[in-house]
C-alpha cells in the first residue's frame, strides 16, 4: 500500500507540472497520453471498480497506446461504488452530488485536494481572473476587489460540495474580500444581502465577482424583480448548472439575459461554468476573454472550453465509441486532475465536441438528472 | 342515461361483455385475431413471437366472480369515462375498457398515437357480438362536469391532462412504475426445497412479456443469501433469458434504451459481476449502496440482500413507484415486503405480468 501511496503522489505531483507548464504555455514534459495511460494504469491496478471494468472490457491500460482507447467509468458508478485508489483513511476530501430521488449521492473521494485546486485555479484565472497576477507570484492587486458568492461559506470539515468549494478557493485567491450569502446548505442566498453588497461596491466603483449555481441566481432575479443593481465596469458573474428540483426552469438565453440586465454587465461577462463532481478539472465559456481581446478557442455562450489537461469526446452513444469531431454523441471526459478515481468519466450528458470546446445538447432523453440538478424522475417504463 | 341506471350485476355483464370481445383478439384463428396479429408489430415495435405470447398469454379473457366485484367495486361510477391510452402495454386496453364500462354507461377511448390497433379491434368484437356494451374512440378529449377521465401513462402526461380539465372532473391518473423480484434464501438453498432453474426461468418469463415496458415488469431482483447465491441466481437468469430469445426474439429498442442500455452496462461492469447476453444485460452487485434501477428492454439488475430490511432501505427513494413484488415462494417476509410500498401487487415469480382481473393494474393509491 505504500508503494501505491508514493506512486499516486507522484502522479499527483506529475498533474500538477503539466497543469503548470500549460498555464505559462510551455511545452509540458510529457505528453498528455503518457501521463493519461500512467494513471489509467495505476487505477487498473488499485482502484477495484477500475480494475473489474477493465477486467469486463478485456481492454487494460497497459495495452492501451491513448488515454481514447481505455474504458470510462459511467457517472452513476459513483453513486453506487467507491471509486477511489486510496483507503477511506486517506480521504482528504470528498465532493458529493446534489441530492437526488434516487437515493444515495455520488461521491468523488479525493486523497488530496492540491491537484484539484492546482486545476481550478489555473482554469478560473484563465476564463474569469485573468487580470489576477500569475500563478506563484505575490498578488499585489486581486482580479476583483469582491467576491459575491451565492453559497455558504465552506465549513471544517470539508463542506462537500465541489461548487462551494471551488468558489471558496476563488474568492480567497483572486479577490480581496468575500461575501457568502448563503446562511447554511439548506438555505437559498438572501437577495437583500446581495442588494446591499452590490450597491457598496457600485458607491466603491470596484470590480466585483458574483458567483453562484444557476438556480441561485434564479432565485435572487426572481425576488429582485426588475431591480438593477448596475454592478461597477469590469464587474463578472460566474453561474453553473441546472434547475431541476430546485427553482422553475429557465431558458439559458433567458437567464443570460436577465443576469446581465439586472447586474449592469454585458452579455459577455457573464460566464457558464461546466463541471461535475466526478471531475477535476472545469470547463468555461470563452465570452469573457473575448470581450477583453483574448484568445479563446470559443466565444459562444453554450460552448465550454475545456483545459489543457482535460480531453473531451463524444461517443457514439450505442457502442460507447468516439465518434469524429463535430458529431453529437454522449460526452466523455478524461481528466489528468482525476488521480485518485477515474481518468475517464462516461456521463449522459449530450455534446457536440471539436478541439478544446464543447457544445452542450442537453441531458439524455430519460437519463437521471444530476450535477446541482435534483432529479425528479427515475428511468421507469409507463403502464 | 346517468350512471345510477347500472346496476351492479349490469356493470358486471358489461365488463364480462367486454372480456368476451377479447377472446376473439386472443385467438389467432379469429379473423380479428389475425387482424391484430399482422398490424402490432409494426405499431408497438415488439417482435411477431412476442406479440403472440403478449395476447394469447397476458390479454384478459376471463375472471372469477370475486374478482369481478373487486373490480366493478373498484371502478367507481360516472356519467361517462374517458379512456387515455398509453403505448407500452397494448393489452392494456382491455382492462381500461372493462374498468371503464363498469363504471359508466357512456365511454369514450383516446388510443395512443403510437398504438391505435388494439382498441378499435376491441369495439369491432364487441360490435360484432351483438353486445349493447359500446365505446367512441375519438382523438380528442373533452370531459365534462362530473365525467372521470382514466389517464394511463407518464407523469407528464397524467399532470398535463389534470391541468387542463375543468373543476368537476376526477382524474385517475395511473402512473409510471416498475416490478421488483423478491427471491428468499430458501428457494435458492438445494438442501431445502429451492429450485434455482426454475426461479429464473419464471422470472425470465415476467422480464420478456412486453420488453419490459410494462408497469409490472420486473427490473431489479433482489436475492437473499450470501454473494454466491445472488452471482448463481444472475447467471442462471441470463441463461434464461437467452433461451428465451430465442423463443421470443426482443423487439427493436428506441434510441434512448440502446443508449440506456450502453450505460447500464458500462455502470455494471464497473461494480460486479456483468452478464452481457445477446440482447439482455444481468448485473450484479453484491455489495449494494443504493439502487440502480436498469433500462428497459430485458435487464435485470440483481442485487445481492442480507435480509428483507436491506431491500426496505435500497428501495425506500422508489416506494411510490413499485407496482408488482414478485415472490418466489409465500413467506413470512411478504408481509414486510408489501409494507415497503403499500398497493403493489404481490404475485407470484412467472405470473407478474398476469394480475387478476380485480380492478386497475397499479393499485397504489387505492388501498
Amino acid at each position: 500500500m505504500n508503494g501505491e501511496r508514493e506512486a499516486r503522489a507522484a502522479l499527483h505531483r506529475r498533474v500538477r507540472d503539466f497543469i503548470d507548464a500549460s498555464e505559462k504555455g510551455d511545452i509540458t514534459a510529457e505528453s498528455f497520453d503518457e501521463l493519461g495511460l500512467d494513471i489509467a494504469r495505476h487505477q487498473a491496478e488499485h482502484v477495484p471498480a477500475y480494475r473489474r471494468l477493465t477486467s469486463h472490457r478485456r481492454c487494460h491500460p497497459r495495452d492501451a497506446t491513448s488515454v481514447r482507447e481505455v474504458p470510462a467509468v459511467p457517472t452513476d458508478a459513483f453513486r453506487l461504488t467507491r471509486i477511489a485508489a486510496h483507503t477511506p483513511s486517506e480521504d482528504a476530501a470528498i465532493f458529493r452530488t446534489s441530492g437526488t430521488t434516487s437515493g444515495a449521492r455520488g461521491e468523488h473521494p479525493l486523497s488530496t485536494t492540491a491537484t484539484y485546486e492546482k486545476a481550478a485555479l489555473a482554469w478560473g484565472r484563465w476564463a474569469l481572473f485573468f487580470d489576477a497576477p500569475p500563478a506563484g507570484t505575490q498578488p499585489s492587486f486581486a482580479s476583483v476587489r469582491t467576491a459575491i458568492a451565492l453559497t455558504p461559506r465552506r465549513t471544517l470539515p470539508l463542506g462537500d460540495s465541489s461548487l462551494h468549494f471551488m468558489v471558496q478557493l476563488f474568492a480567497a485567491d483572486f479577490a480581496r474580500e468575500a461575501c457568502f450569502l448563503q446562511l447554511s446548505p439548506d438555505t437559498l442566498a438572501d437577495p437583500g444581502e446581495l442588494r446591499a453588497r452590490s450597491a457598496a461596491a457600485r458607491h466603491a466603483g470596484n470590480a466585483v465577482v458574483v458567483m453562484g449555481a444557476s438556480f441561485a441566481f434564479v432565485h435572487v432575479l426572481d425576488a429582485l424583480g426588475d431591480e438593477p443593481l448596475a454592478l461597477p465596469e469590469g464587474s463578472r458573474i460566474m453561474h453553473t448548472g441546472g434547475f431541476k428540483g430546485r427553482s422553475r426552469e429557465v431558458a439559458p438565453s433567458e437567464l443570460l439575459a436577465r443576469m446581465a440586465a439586472t447586474f449592469g454587465v454585458p452579455q459577455s461577462a457573464v460566464v457558464g461554468e461546466y463541471g461535475m463532481t466526478e471531475l477535476s478539472s472545469q470547463l468555461y465559456e470563452g465570452t469573457w476573454r473575448a470581450a477583453r481581446g483574448l484568445p479563446t478557442p470559443s466565444a459562444r455562450h453554450g460552448v465550454f472550453v475545456a483545459p489543457p489537461w482535460m480531453r473531451v469526446v463524444a461517443v457514439d452513444d450505442d457502442t460507447l465509441d468516439p465518434l469524429p469531431a463535430g458529431e453529437a454523441g454522449i460526452l466523455r471526459f478524461e481528466d489528468l486532475g482525476n488521480v485518485d478515481s477515474a481518468l475517464a468519466v462516461q456521463t449522459a450528458d449530450r455534446g457536440r465536441c471539436a478541439g478544446s470546446t464543447v457544445e452542450l445538447l442537453g441531458r439524455l432523453p430519460g437519463a437521471p438528472a444530476r450535477g446541482c440538478a435534483l432529479a425528479v424522475e427515475e428511468l421507469m417504463g409507463s403502464p | 342515461m346517468n350512471d345510477t341506471a347500472l346496476s351492479r350485476e349490469h356493470r358486471e355483464r358489461r365488463v364480462l361483455a367486454v372480456i368476451e370481445a377479447a377472446r376473439r383478439l386472443a385467438d389467432a384463428r379469429d379473423p380479428l385475431g389475425r387482424d391484430a396479429r399482422r398490424a402490432l408489430p409494426a405499431a408497438t415495435g415488439l417482435s411477431e413471437a412476442s406479440i403472440e405470447l403478449s395476447l394469447s398469454r397476458h390479454l384478459e379473457t376471463s375472471v372469477t366472480p370475486a374478482d369481478l366485484a373487486k373490480l366493478v367495486t373498484r371502478a367507481g361510477s360516472a356519467p361517462r369515462v374517458h379512456v387515455v391510452l398509453s403505448a407500452n402495454v397494448f393489452t392494456a386496453v382491455v382492462r381500461a375498457v372493462a374498468l371503464a364500462v363498469a363504471a359508466a354507461p357512456s365511454v369514450v377511448v383516446r388510443p395512443s398515437s403510437r398504438e391505435a390497433v388494439l382498441a378499435p379491434l376491441l369495439l369491432r368484437a364487441l360490435v360484432e357480438q351483438g353486445s349493447d356494451v359500446r365505446f367512441e374512440l375519438s382523438e380528442n378529449l373533452a370531459p365534462a362536469p362530473g365525467d372521470h377521465v382514466h389517464v394511463y401513462g407518464r407523469s407528464e402526461t397524467i399532470a398535463t391532462i389534470e391541468a387542463r380539465c375543468s373543476p368537476g372532473v376526477t382524474v385517475r391518473g395511473h402512473g409510471p412504475g416498475f416490478g421488483v423480484v423478491y427471491v428468499s434464501g430458501d428457494a435458492l438453498d438445494e438442501r431445502t426445497t429451492g429450485d434455482l432453474g426454475s426461479v429464473a426461468e419464471r422470472v425470465s418469463w415476467d422480464i420478456v412479456a412486453f420488453d419490459q415496458r410494462g408497469c409490472l415488469s420486473p427490473r431489479v431482483a433482489f436475492v437473499e443469501g450470501p454473494p454466491a447465491a445472488a452471482e448463481r441466481f444472475a447467471s442462471s437468469l441470463a441463461d434464461a433469458l437467452e433461451r428465451r430469445e430465442k423463443e421470443v426474439p426482443r423487439g427493436a429498442l428506441t434510441d434512448t434504451e440502446r443508449r440506456e442500455r450502453a450505460l447500464y452496462r458500462q455502470t455494471v461492469q464497473a461494480i460486479g459481476p456483468c452478464h452481457d447476453g445477446t440482447t439482455s444485460v444481468v448485473g450484479v452487485d453484491l455489495d449494494p449502496r443504493a439502487m440502480l434501477i436498469p433500462p428497459t428492454g430485458r435487464h435485470v439488475h440483481v442485487v445481492r440482500i442480507a435480509d428483507p430490511g436491506d431491500m426496505t432501505r435500497l428501495l425506500a427513494p422508489h416506494r411510490t413507484a413499485i407496482t408488482c413484488i414478485g415472490v418466489s415462494e409465500p413467506s413470512s417476509c411478504v408481509r414486510s415486503i408489501a409494507a415497503l410500498a403499500p398497493g403493489a401487487r404481490i404475485l407470484p415469480l412467472g405470473d407478474m405480468q398476469r394480475p387478476p382481473l380485480d380492478g386497475p393494474v397499479d393499485q397504489r393509491g387505492m388501498l
